[in-house]
C-alpha cells in the first residue's frame, strides 16, 4: 500500500513541533472527528484496527481499552508510558521530539474513547529536551483550547528503567518507590490511585489519530494481518546508517539492515542481531530473512519488543555483551523480589569472572542455572529480561563462552568491541534531583 | 445474614472448602498444607509478593505463582512444593537467592533458634551453597534508634518493617533506600526511628536484621522461658509474653489478642520493663529515723512498724490507690483497712462508671466501625496507644473519623436531635464513641451519650472511655467489694497510705501528705518514697504479680508472675498484717480472687479467666447523666495538659526510652498560630495568671482552634486558659 510513515509523517519537511504546521498537515482533524463520535465508537475502531501495543508486549490496544472497569464511581485514567529506557530503544524520543502534537492528539482521542479527563505522560527523566518540546506543545494546545475538559500532566521520572514497567510506573506516579505491584488486580481494574487505568506506549497512542481519521479497517490492512501498521524501528549498533526508520510491520530484517541501514561498516561480518532491545533474544545471520512483525519474530524464537534493532558485527565478544547487559539489569533491578535482586548481581559476578578468564567449567553451568532459577519466578518481567537473553547468548555462542574458559581469557582481548552497541552501565547514572526543573 | 457460598479448592490433592476471597496461604492451611512465607503478613495490608518463598503451581497458569497474592476461586487446583517438583525447585531457588548474601552468623545472631529463615532453610532449602563470591557487606549494626539495631547484611528485604511503618503505624519513618542488590532499610536522613510503635518491626522481622538493643546477646532460645501475661502500663492491657532468663525479664513480646491488640505493642509496653532493675529499686522496707534519713528494716520489724502506724492513727486513715494494683491486692488491702480498721476513706485514681457496661465492645470493633467520634482533645495514642492503631485501621477501611474536641460541650451537642453528626451516629449500625480526655466522669458521660443515641440496642455500636490508669476500674470495684460499710473522711488525717508508684508520683497525693500526721508508702523506687514517708514498704511491678486486671473494655484479664520480685509481694504482707487485726486474707491471688469472684464475678474460677480472655457480654447498667453545661471559657486559649505516653515512673527509669520523651513544646492550631504570627519551631511564651513558660511552638493540623496542648511534664504550673505570644 506504500504507507511508510504515520507517526513521523511529514516530520522531515516541516517543523511539526509548531501547532500551525501540524494543523496544516491535517493535525487535530481526527480529534474533531472523534469528539463527534460516541466513546464506544472510538474503542470499536481501535478493535477493528488491531493496533498492537508498541511498548514491547504487542497487546492489542482496543482490547486493553475494552477491559477497563465501568461504573466504579472512580475516575478513569490514561497513562502514556514514555519512560523509554531499554538499551537500544529511541523511537518514542523521536516521535515526541519531532511530532509532539501527534501524541497529544492521540491522548485526547483516547481519553475521549475511555471517558477519561485525566492523562498522565510519564516521561523518562533524562529526556530533558523532549520535556521542553512536549511542554511547549502542551502549552500551545492548551492555548488553542484543544484540550477540552482533559488535563494532561507531563511527569518526569527520576531515572529508573523499572518505571517503564506499567505497575511500577503507577507506583512512581503516585509518589511512591518505583516497584512493580503484584497482578491481579490489573490496571484496567485497579490502576492509578486504585482506579481503572489504561496504559499505553507513546507510539501506540500517537497512532490513534490515523486510526480514527482513516478508520480501523483501513489501518488493519497495512502490513501483515496479525500485526498491522507501521513501527518506528530504532536501528543501532554496527551499521552504516543507524537511526529511526518508520516502516510497515513485516519488513524483512535484511532490508532494514542492508538496504536502509547500509549494511555493516568497515567490511566486517554480521555476527548477531538483537531485534527488539536488550531484553529480547539474540538472532543470528541465518535469520536475516525473518519479517519484522510480532508473529514472525516470535516464530523465529525471539521478540519484536520495542523494535530496537541492534546490529552486532564480528568484533563483539558475546561474553562482554552478556556482561554489559547483566550490569544494566543489576543496576536497574528495583530490589523488590528476591530472584531478580540477588540473581542479577550473581550473574554479573559470574560473567565478570568468565570474561576475565578465571572461571571454571562448572561456573558456566552455574550461570545458566542461576538464569534458570530466575526465569519465570520473578514478580515482574525484569528478571526474565535479565536472564533470558544471557541464556541465549551462552547457548547460541556456546563455543565463544567455552573459549573464555579454555583459553583462560577473552579471545577478543581487552579491546572495547561494544562501541555503539550497549552503553556501559556508568552512563545510566541517575539524574541529580537538583537539576529537575519545576 | 446468609452464609457466603463456599468455593472448593484442591491443594496437593486435598479438597477444601473456603469462603471465596480467602488467601491461598490460608486456604492451603485449611487443607493441612503449609506454604512457607517471609514477606506475607496479612496484618500489613495487601500482599506484595516480594520474597517469592510461596511459589506454587496452579493448574491453568503457565508460570509459578506467588500464593500469597492469590485468593481462592472455585475449582482452583494448587500444587505446592510438597507435590510439585517445579514448585519445590522454585522454593529452593528462592532460598538459595536469599542465602547468597545472608551471613552465616547464626551462632551469634539473636534470632538464631527462633528464626523463620533458619527454619525454612532447614525444611526447604538447598543443602549446600554454590555462592563462591564474597558476600555483600555493610557497616553493622546500625542504631536505627536507641532501642532498635539494624544489621543490613542479614536483611532479606521482605519489606515487612517498612510496610508496618507506612501502613500500620503510619509514621512513615522506616523506608527502603537505593535499589536492586544495594537496597537497604533506613530512616529518612538517618534520623532515629522515633515513633510510639517502632518496636513492632523487631518482631515482624523474619531474620535477625532488626533486633532489640535491650535483648542483644542476652539469651538463647533454649535458655529462656516465655510467660504469657498482660501489660500493666496502660488501660488497654495488651497481651504479652515476658521472656525470662535466670529469674530476670529480658524482653517483652506481643501475644496477639485479635480483639485487643492484634499483636501490636507500643514501645512503652515493649521496652519499659527494665524499670524492674532500676538502680533505685527498693528491696527492703525502710523506716525514717529521726528525720535524718532512712534505715533498712527486717520484715518482722517492718510489720511491727506498720502495725504501730495503723493503730496510732485510730481509724483516721486515708488510702491513696494507684489504679495499677491487681484486683486482688486492692481487695485484700480493702479488707485489711476497711474491715480491720474501719478505714473506709480512699482516694481512687479516678472515677469509674459502670454505666459503660451496657455499651461494651471489643477494641477491634473500632476497626470495623463506619463512624468513630473521638471526644476530647487528648491524643488517644498518649492515653491508650493501641487505640490509635485501631483508629488508623478504621480510617484505612474508609470509616469516618470525627474529632470532636471540647468533650463536655460536644457530648451535649451530639445528644441534640438536630445535630448533624449526632444524626449520623443515631442512624449508623456500626458507630463508636471514644472519650479521650479528662472530665469524662469515668465514662459516665460517654455512656449517657451512647444511651441517648440509641446504641444500647445495636450490637455494632458502643462506647469507650480511655482512663488514665491501667486497672482503675478493677481497683475501684475491688475496694468497693471489700466492705459494705461507709465512713467519713477523717480530719485531720492520722495516716496516709500511699499504695503504689502512680499514687506516689501524683502531686495531689503529695499535697494531701502535707496534711497527714504520718505517711506509709509502698513503692518500687526510692526516688518516689524517700523524703516524705515515715515507712516505706517495697512495691512490685505487674510482671512480678499474679492476679487480674480489668481493662478499658471491661475485660477481666489474667496477670501471671513472670519473675519473683526482690521482696515479698503486697498480698503476702497485707495478709500478715491483716491477721494482726483479726482479718483473714489469704496470701495467694487465686484464693483472694475466689472470694471476690463470689461477690462480683458470679463465681468465675481463677483458672477460667483464660490466657486469651473473652469480653463479658453487655449487662444492665445504671443510667448515667449527660454532663452539665460547661462554663463559658473566657479569654485566651484552653490548655490541654496531657500525660504523655512516654512519661511516668517506669519510663523515667529506662535510659533507652529517653529519646521518646515528649519535647518541651506547645502545640497550636494553624489558625491560632497565624493569628499570633507564630511559626512552627519558634520559641514562644505561654502564660497564665502571672506565671509563664518558654516553649517551642509546633503547629498541629489535628488541633482545633482555641486549644493548645502541652505534655504535663513540660507544663509546669500552667492550667486553665493561657495566652501564647512570641
Amino acid at each position: 500500500m506504500g504507507i511508510d510513515e504515520i507517526t513521523l509523517a511529514h516530520a522531515d519537511e516541516r517543523d511539526l513541533t509548531k501547532l500551525a504546521e501540524y494543523e496544516e498537515i491535517g493535525g487535530y482533524k481526527a480529534l474533531a472527528k472523534a469528539r463527534k463520535l460516541k466513546p464506544e465508537k472510538i474503542v470499536e475502531e481501535l478493535l477493528a484496527s488491531n493496533l498492537r501495543g508498541r511498548g514491547g508486549a504487542g497487546f492489542p490496544m482496543g482490547r486493553k481499552a475494552s477491559f477497563l472497569a465501568k461504573g466504579t464511581g472512580k475516575p478513569t485514567y490514561l497513562c502514556v508510558n514514555a519512560d523509554e529506557s531499554e538499551p537500544g530503544t529511541f523511537k518514542d524520543r523521536e516521535i515526541m521530539l519531532r511530532n509532539p502534537h501527534r501524541l497529544i492528539e492521540g491522548c485526547l482521542i483516547t481519553a475521549h474513547g475511555i471517558e477519561s479527563e485525566h492523562v498522565f505522560i510519564y516521561l523518562r527523566g533524562e529526556y530533558r529536551d523532549v520535556f521542553e518540546v512536549m511542554r511547549r506543545a502542551l502549552e500551545d494546545a492548551r492555548k488553542a483550547k484543544l484540550l477540552g475538559d482533559v488535563t494532561i500532566v507531563l511527569h518526569r521520572g527520576a531515572g529508573a528503567y523499572i518505571c517503564g514497567e506499567e505497575s511500577a510506573l503507577l507506583e512512581s506516579l503516585e509518589g511512591r518507590r518505583g516497584q512493580p505491584r503484584p497482578r491481579p488486580p490489573f490496571p484496567a481494574v485497579s490502576g492509578l490511585y486504585g482506579s481503572p487505568t489504561l496504559i499505553n506506549n507513546v507510539q501506540t497512542v500517537a497512532t490513534v489519530p490515523v486510526v480514527i481519521e482513516k478508520g480501523g479497517e483501513w489501518y488493519a490492512k497495512i502490513g501483515p494481518e496479525p500485526s498491522p501498521g507501521t513501527v518506528v524501528f530504532s536501528l543501532s549498533g554496527n551499521v552504516v546508517r543507524p537511526g529511526n526508520y518508520e516502516l510497515e510491520l513485516g519488513t524483512p530484517l535484511r532490508e532494514l539492515i542492508f538496504d536502509l541501514g547500509g549494511g555493516i561498516p568497515d567490511g566486517r561480518e554480521l555476527k548477531a542481531i538483537i531485534p527488539g532491545g536488550s531484553s529480547t533474544t539474540v538472532m543470528t545471520p541465518d535469520q536475516l530473512d525473518t519479517n519484522l512483525d510480532f508473529n514472525s519474530v516470535a516464530e523465529a524464537g525471539s521478540q519484536l519488543g520495542a523494535a530496537a534493532v541492534i546490529v552486532i558485527d564480528d568484533r563483539a565478544c558475546m561474553v562482554q555483551l552478556a556482561l554489559r547487559s547483566s550490569q544494566f539489569y543489576m543496576h536497574e533491578s528495583c530490589g523488590k523480589c528476591t530472584p531478580c535482586r540477588e540473581g542479577t548481581r550473581w550473574m554479573v559476578q559470574l560473567l565478570a569472572k568468565l570474561e576475565e578468564g578465571r572461571a571454571d567449567q562448572h561456573e558456566l553451568d552455574l550461570l545458566l542455572s542461576v538464569c534458570d532459577r530466575m526465569l519465570g519466578k520473578c514478580l515482574c518481567a525484569l528478571g526474565d529480561f535479565a536472564a533470558g537473553p544471557v541464556v541465549e547468548y551462552a547457548t547460541r555462542f556456546r563455543e565463544e563462552f567455552q573459549r573464555h574458559i579454555d583459553e583462560g581469557g577473552c579471545p577478543f582481548g581487552g579491546e572495547s568491541s561494544l562501541e555503539g552497541i550497549y552503553a556501559p552501565v556508568e552512563q545510566h547514572a541517575h539524574a541529580a534531583s537538583a537539576e529537575v526543573t519545576a | 445474614m446468609s452464609a457466603p457460598e463456599l468455593v472448593t479448592v484442591s491443594v496437593d490433592g486435598r479438597e477444601v472448602q473456603v469462603a471465596p476471597g480467602t488467601g491461598l496461604v490460608e486456604t492451603a492451611l485449611a487443607a493441612g498444607v503449609e506454604i512457607p512465607v517471609f514477606c506475607y503478613e496479612p496484618r500489613l495490608g495487601p500482599a506484595v509478593g516480594a520474597c517469592r518463598m510461596c511459589l506454587c503451581e496452579i493448574e491453568g497458569m503457565p508460570k509459578l505463582q506467588a500464593a500469597c497474592t492469590l485468593t481462592a476461586t472455585d475449582g482452583m487446583v494448587v500444587h505446592t512444593a510438597q507435590t510439585s517438583e517445579k514448585a519445590a525447585e522454585g522454593q529452593e531457588a528462592t532460598l538459595e537467592f536469599i542465602l547468597v548474601n545472608h551471613p552465616l552468623d547464626c551462632p551469634v545472631c539473636d534470632k538464631g533458634g527462633e528464626c523463620p529463615l533458619q527454619d525454612l532453610t532447614f525444611r526447604w532449602g538447598p543443602g549446600n551453597t554454590r555462592m563462591t563470591f564474597p558476600k555483600r557487606t555493610y557497616e553493622k549494626p546500625i542504631p536505627v534508634s536507641p532501642t532498635i539495631a539494624l544489621d543490613r547484611e542479614r536483611c532479606i528485604l521482605c519489606y515487612r518493617c517498612t510496610r508496618f511503618s507506612e501502613s500500620v503505624s503510619e509514621d512513615g519513618q522506616l523506608i527502603a533506600r537505593n535499589r536492586g542488590a544495594q537496597s537497604i532499610i533506613a530512616t529518612f536522613e538517618d534520623e532515629p526511628y522515633r515513633a510510639p510503635f517502632s518496636g513492632n518491626v523487631i518482631e515482624l522481622c523474619p531474620v535477625g536484621a532488626l533486633t532489640s538493643t535491650q535483648y542483644r546477646f542476652e539469651g538463647r532460645p533454649w535458655e529462656i522461658q516465655n510467660v504469657p501475661t498482660v501489660c500493666g502500663l496502660c488501660p488497654v492491657g495488651c497481651n504479652i509474653q515476658a521472656t525470662t532468663r535466670e529469674g530476670k525479664v529480658k524482653r517483652i513480646l506481643s501475644r496477639n489478642h485479635p480483639e485487643i491488640d492484634e499483636g501490636w505493642l507500643c514501645d512503652k509496653g515493649r521496652f519499659a520493663f527494665t524499670h524492674l532493675y532500676a538502680r533505685d529499686r527498693i528491696a527492703d522496707p525502710l523506716l525514717r529515723v529521726r528525720r535524718r534519713g532512712f534505715e533498712e528494716l527486717s520484715w518482722d520489724d517492718a510489720l511491727d512498724a506498720a502495725e504501730k502506724l495503723l493503730r496510732e492513727a485510730e481509724g483516721r486513715i486515708v488510702t491513696a490507690l494507684s489504679g495499677s494494683e491487681t484486683v486482688e491486692q486492692a481487695y485484700a488491702l480493702g479488707r485489711l483497712l476497711r474491715e480491720g480498721l474501719g478505714a473506709h476513706s480512699a482516694l481512687l485514681p479516678e472515677e469509674t462508671s459502670p454505666a459503660l457496661d451496657a455499651f461494651r465492645l471489643p477494641l477491634s470493633a473500632i476497626r470495623d466501625a463506619e463512624l468513630v467520634v473521638v471526644l476530647g482533645d487528648e491524643p488517644p495514642a498518649e492515653r491508650a496507644p493501641v487505640v490509635d492503631l485501631w483508629l488508623k485501621a478504621a480510617e484505612r477501611r474508609g470509616a469516618g473519623i470525627e474529632r470532636a474536641g471540647d468533650a463536655l460541650e460536644s457530648c451535649r451537642r451530639l445528644a441534640d436531635k438536630r445535630n448533624v453528626l449526632g444524626k449520623r451516629l443515631r442512624e449508623s449500625d456500626r458507630a463508636v464513641l471514644i472519650w479521650s480526655g479528662e472530665e469524662g466522669a469515668g465514662g459516665a458521660h460517654v455512656a449517657a451519650l451512647a444511651r441517648e443515641l440509641g446504641f444500647g440496642g445495636k450490637a455494632g455500636c458502643g462506647a469507650f472511655h480511655l482512663p488514665s490508669t491501667p486497672n482503675g476500674r478493677g481497683v475501684a470495684d475491688a475496694w468497693a467489694a471489700a466492705s459494705d460499710e461507709e465512713g467519713p473522711n477523717p480530719e485531720p488525717i492520722g495516716l496516709l497510705i500511699v499504695s503504689g508508684d502512680e499514687a506516689a508520683s501524683d502531686p495531689g497525693v503529695r499535697a494531701l501528705a502535707e496534711h497527714a500526721e504520718r505517711v506509709l508508702v509502698t513503692s518500687m523506687f526510692q526516688g518516689l518514697a524517700v523524703g516524705w514517708a515515715d515507712l516505706v514498704l517495697p512495691g512490685t511491678g505487674y510482671l512480678e504479680r499474679d492476679g487480674t486486671y480489668v481493662n478499658l473494655e471491661g475485660r477481666l484479664q489474667r496477670l501471671r508472675r513472670a519473675v519473683i520480685p526482690p521482696a515479698p509481694d503486697e498480698l503476702a504482707w497485707v495478709s500478715k498484717l491483716a491477721e494482726r487485726f483479726g482479718v483473714e486474707v489469704p496470701p495467694y491471688a487465686s484464693a483472694v480472687f475466689a472470694e471476690l469472684s463470689e461477690k462480683i464475678h458470679g463465681g468465675l474460677a481463677f483458672g477460667e479467666v483464660g490466657e486469651q480472655a473473652a469480653l463479658g457480654t453487655r449487662s444492665e447498667a445504671p443510667v448515667a447523666e449527660l454532663p452539665e453545661k460547661p462554663e463559658e471559657g473566657g479569654d485566651g486559649l484552653a490548655l490541654v495538659r496531657y500525660r504523655a505516653l512516654f512519661s511516668g515512673p517506669a519510663v523515667e527509669r529506662v535510659p533507652e526510652l529517653q529519646f521518646q520523651r515528649p519535647e518541651p513544646e506547645v502545640e497550636l492550631s494553624a489558625e491560632d498560630a497565624e493569628a499570633r504570627g507564630i511559626a512552627s519551631g519558634e520559641t514562644v511564651t505561654v502564660s497564665h495568671d502571672g506565671t509563664s513558660l518558654e516553649l517551642r511552638a509546633r503547629i498541629s493540623r489535628e488541633l482545633r482552634k482555641g486549644v493548645v496542648r502541652i505534655a504535663a511534664e513540660h507544663a509546669g504550673e500552667l492550667g486553665g486558659r493561657v495566652e501564647v505570644s512570641t
